[in-house]
């Protein structure tokens, strides 16, 4: 039952996206078990917006993302880029798709390498997939440190001389270096402290309607995830439980977990703290590696029946803006919560 | 934009940055003194100080100081200066070519075993540990007993049982260094696997390489000279380990010309690992600033 | 009388480049089951405060230059090292910023609980082992009769912050300082473990201080509030005043530059108010000037010059700015 939609303007399309990884468990007769850390699932992005993906530590959001740019190998399903699929792509092609996706990572500190210089840093990308003469390198080079805000004196320097938030800034102007047509950004600004944050958040947004870049966000900040988005997927335990626009999440969050978040989050509005009710989830996610066979959130779910526990719910789609995972949600689309 | 005020300094890699405070380490520095003089000693001591040092040019067992003789001579009446100084040639020599056959074994295998994990790692990693649990000596006595004490025999035998150290230290750099950031970006960007081991991930691994290679000409001089003490060496060249050799017999009548080589030894050795300490606190950087 | 009275403090650390004002005349008072909390960005000071009080500055770096501290009465600062040892096992105590290495990991959670109410209450063995199952229960770790045997890497995070937070409670303390209790933890874990600690200053009158840069924990959470800047006190007083309206530009600036979640989803989204640079480095921080001129749009000849003095408004609002009463 897939919606309709304009299919031309989807840049990125993935379908049944799963990874996962061996792991051991039980120690003396250790049997071979997998870890699902991304479980069937699929999104899309259409060309200059930003899809965010949100959920808890651990429930796969940075897995998935490293698929879809192939840094780690899925173990099945489908991520369709412009006209390259990307997960058949092998060796040499590969190799050139990969200036269309790029990365910007977490931690400002771990994503530079510490013996190159700033420039090199950033024309690394070029050199490897051999794009422009080393002249028209320079003057890109020389472009991407002004349009990120650095000086062209700071070319010369190591990664160590510069601040958290100026390192990110190379990490963008890494990431722009192959025009990519999609950026995936990891946590660009958790490591951050709250003020440069905003120069980081400003800085992505201008260049997505100066560039028309196509974001992947990820991040566990609500209130980040609410500025930055066109539309967000709600991740929990390897599955997409909610995908829906930015206005259909924050106004109207219809699985119990999405609730669950946007309840948690501590804001600085008297009026929403007055009108904001805690939910609780009491307890932890159950067992990766050997999930219930219902809905995962079954267990803390403060309105779970007994048919949760029975049958896993699909992703359905309410409207051409709304999907949900949940038994108790109709076609009326309101929250069992309420 | 305000962004940027804080002055900007010039550029420092951060190999400048280490040797910068490799020179404010005293200890280090006095290391790398005396090693420069004993490495310029063996190679040009032997011009400005002629003589074969298998000649016999006095009476044996001339105390040090006797008839000009500054170290005096042994058993065979070879004058001992002479036989230091071209055995620091020998003995430095094996030091150094034998510590990088070391290196270069155990980069090529612990980078490839960390790189490529999976079944790769689990092939090398057998093979490095069937050599680690060898008897060193024993197997070292072994080569150089089948293939002839030869120098390259010599320094091949203390190669191939001292590189699995190295190739551990390697791999599990590697293992750490792969998963870094900087490392994903570059795969993200289409780097090809020879040059991410080669040019991203090994400058990064090099520095406890470097500490660990240091330290191991001062092992694989005292190797060789145990190997020589046991009079498996070749006889037509002096190292140091070989003097003690041949005049052991005589160290309770002339004990100086077991000492002086011995002497000569621990000297050398020990300001390699002067150099070895001070190259490991400047290129550790959560030793740098504070 | 209040509980804790901190008056002109200054902390010094020796650094390569000199000594160095950490924290520099920072005055407080905390009451009895009131909630404190300390904001600012990274390297402001918020940690030092924290160990000053406790008497844990770093050996040989930090000392306590000038200043008081008085704990019901009594100066710390005078303190000899038995009696601040009493004081941090009994009448205050802290959560540190790392929940992952703050836990002994070759001993089980019951024990570490135990241990600590054997040296500090006296109790039996027995005793201590049913406390340590209470106190489990308080900070809501499910099953506590089965997990207080399990060792700390058998926890998630989120669980071994609030073991953490079990410890912290096992000798009721009259102070709790938590020093950013929930950065490495996901908002549904931080929304628990702030229920509890609000519950906890509630129900046994700890005095709490919450350090912390997410300027909604401290909304949630506190009554009052302290801004710092680079060792100096910025602006404090009542949360709600603050928010509603920032005398220091400091302030206004930590607020405006976080996107923050809203009762009514707005449609457009203007950019985020950015404070531009960084905190300045330590061997800045004396200086006789407002430290943050360089990053101010409102700085002129004499914030350069001139150390701001503390203006107070009468809603109990003091900012250290010379053009507060503007703003
Ligand atoms: N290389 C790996 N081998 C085994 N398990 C892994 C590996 N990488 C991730 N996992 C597991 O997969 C799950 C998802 O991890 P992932 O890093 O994608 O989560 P995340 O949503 O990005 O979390 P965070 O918010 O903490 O970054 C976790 O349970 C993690 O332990
Ligand atoms: N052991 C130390 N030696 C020297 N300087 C130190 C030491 N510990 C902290 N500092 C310096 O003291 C200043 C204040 O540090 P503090 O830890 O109090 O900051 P903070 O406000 O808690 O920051 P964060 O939010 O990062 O925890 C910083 O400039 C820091 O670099
Ligand atoms: S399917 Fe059931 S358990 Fe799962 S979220 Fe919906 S109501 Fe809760
Ligand atoms: S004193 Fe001057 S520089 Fe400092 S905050 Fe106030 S206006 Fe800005
Ligand atoms: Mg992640
Ligand atoms: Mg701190």
């Amino acid at each position: 039952m897939r919606e309709e939609t304009n299919n031309s303007a989807e840049l990125l399309n993935v379908e049944n996206l799963t990874v996962r990884f061996p792991v051991k468990r039980g120690g003396f007769l250790s049997r071979k078990a997998y870890l699902y850390a991304v479980d069937d699932i699929s999104f899309s992005i259409k060309r200059g917006e930003t899809l965010a993906i949100v959920g808890e530590s651990g429930s796969g959001k940075t897995t998935a993302a490293l698929a879809v740019a192939r840094l780690v190998n899925a173990f099945k399903g489908k991520v369709q880029l412009g006209e390259h699929n990307f997960l058949e792509l092998q060796d040499e092609a590969l190799r050139k798709a990969r200036a269309k996706v790029q990365f910007i990572f977490q931690d400002p500190y771990a994503s530079l390498n510490p013996r190159l210089r700033a420039e090199a840093i950033v024309r690394e990308p070029l050199d490897s997939l051999g794009i422009a003469s080393p002249q028209e390198q320079q003057v890109r080079v020389n472009e991407l440190f002004k349009s990120v805000g650095l000086r062209p004196e700071q070319q010369r320097l190591f990664p160590h001389q510069f601040s958290g938030g100026q390192r990110q800034r190379i990490g963008i102007a890494r990431a722009l270096s192959t025009q990519p047509e999609l950026i995936i950004c990891d946590e660009p600004v958790s490591a951050l402290d709250v003020a440069v944050q905003a120069q980081i958040l400003n800085l992505l947004r201008r260049l997505q309607s100066e560039m028309g870049l196509t974001y992947l966000f990820i991040s566990h900040d609500l209130g980040v995830v609410q500025h930055m988005c066109d539309s967000v997927a709600v991740m929990y335990m390897g599955k997409i439980v909610e995908h829906a626009s930015r206005k259909d999440l924050f106004n109207n969050p219809l699985h119990p977990y999405t609730s669950a978040l946007l309840s948690a989050v501590p804001s600085v509005d008297k009026k929403r703290r007055a009108e904001t009710k805690r939910i609780l989830i009491p307890g932890d996610p159950p067992d990766p590696i050997d999930p219930p066979k219902g809905c995962r959130f079954a267990n803390r779910c403060p309105v779970a029946r007994s048919i949760c526990k029975e049958k896993e719910p699909p992703l359905r789609a309410l409207s051409s803006t709304h999907k949900v995972a949940c038994h108790l949600v109709d076609e009326k689309a309101k929250s069992p919560l309420l | 934009m305000s962004l940027n005020q804080e002055p900007i300094d010039v550029a420092r890699s951060p190999f400048s940055e280490a040797m910068e405070m490799f020179r404010k380490n005293h200890a280090a520095v006095a290391g790398l003194v005396i090693l420069i003089l004993i490495v310029l000693g063996g190679i040009f001591g032997p011009f400005i100080y002629q003589g074969d040092p298998f000649e016999m040019v006095w009476a044996p067992f001339s105390p040090p100081g006797e008839e000009g003789y500054l170290l005096g001579t042994d058993y065979l009446g070879r004058d001992l200066v002479s036989m230091i100084l071209h055995g620091a040639r020998v003995s430095i020599a094996i030091g150094v070519s034998a510590a990088f056959l070391t290196v270069f074994i155990g980069i090529t295998v612990g980078a490839l075993a960390g790189y490529y994990k999976g079944w790769v790692e689990e092939i090398l990693m057998r093979v490095t540990e069937f050599f680690q649990v060898l008897p060193t000596l024993l197997f070292s006595m072994v080569i150089v007993a089948l293939f002839g004490a030869s120098l390259p025999m010599i320094t091949l035998a203390i190669g191939l049982v001292s590189w699995p150290a190295v190739a551990r230290i390697t791999r599990s750099e590697f293992l750490r260094i792969r998963e870094l950031e900087y490392v994903m970006a570059a795969r993200a960007s289409g780097v090809r696997n020879w040059k991410l081991i080669f040019k991203v991930i090994l400058p990064n691994a090099l520095p406890p390489i470097i500490v660990q290679a240091a330290l191991m000409v001062g092992s694989a001089i005292l190797f060789e000279a145990g190997l020589s003490f046991l009079g498996l060496t070749d006889p037509n060249v002096v190292s140091w380990g070989q003097i003690i050799g041949s005049n052991r017999q005589y160290i309770l009548d002339a004990s100086y010309t077991v000492t002086i080589p011995g002497v000569a030894i621990f000297i050398t050795v020990l300001a390699i690992s002067l150099v070895g300490d001070g190259l490991n606190d400047a290129l550790n950087p959560k030793l740098r600033q504070r | 009388m209040s509980l804790l009275k901190i008056e002109n403090l200054r902390i010094e650390l020796t650094t390569r480049d000199g000594i160095a004002p950490v924290i520099d005349d920072l005055s407080l008072e905390l009451g009895a089951g009131e909630t404190l909390s300390f904001v600012g960005e990274s390297g402001c000071g918020k940690s030092m405060t924290a160990l000053g009080i406790m008497g844990l500055l770093p050996d040989k770096i930090g000392r306590i230059a000038s200043g008081t501290i008085l704990f019901d009465g009594e100066d710390l600062t005078q303190a000899s090292d038995a009696r601040l040892r009493e004081i941090r096992g009994n009448d205050i105590s802290m959560i540190f910023q790392e929940p992952m290495t703050s836990l002994n990991p070759v001993y089980t959670i019951g024990e570490q609980i135990a241990e600590v109410l054997r040296r500090h209450q006296n109790l039996s063995t027995a005793a201590a082992w049913a406390k340590a199952i209470d106190l489990l229960d308080a900070v809501r770790i499910p099953n506590p009769k089965a997990r207080v045997n399990d060792y700390p890497h058998q926890m998630s995070g989120g669980q071994r912050q609030r073991v953490m937070i079990a410890i912290a409670l096992a000798c009721e303390p009259k102070i709790l300082i938590a020093d950013e209790p929930t950065t490495a933890l996901d908002v549904t874990v931080q929304a628990q473990i702030f229920d509890l600690l609000r519950d906890l200053g509630r129900q046994t009158g700890t005095a709490i201080i919450l350090i912390t840069h997410d300027m909604g924990a401290v909304a949630e959470m506190a009554e009052r509030m302290i801004v710092m800047y680079a060792g100096r006190k910025a602006e404090d007083g009542p949360v709600d005043q603050i928010i509603e309206h920032p005398r220091h530009p400091y302030t206004k600036g930590l607020i405006s530059c976080v996107p923050h979640l809203m009762a009514s989803l707005s449609n457009d989204r203007p950019e985020l108010v950015e404070v531009p640079g960084i905190v300045p480095s330590l061997k800045s921080f004396g200086r006789d000037e407002c430290l943050f001129a360089s990053r101010c749009d409102r700085a002129d000849e004499k914030c350069r010059t001139q150390r701001p003095p503390e203006m107070s408004f009468e809603n109990n609002q003091n900012s250290a700015c010379w053009q507060a009463g503007d703003l």
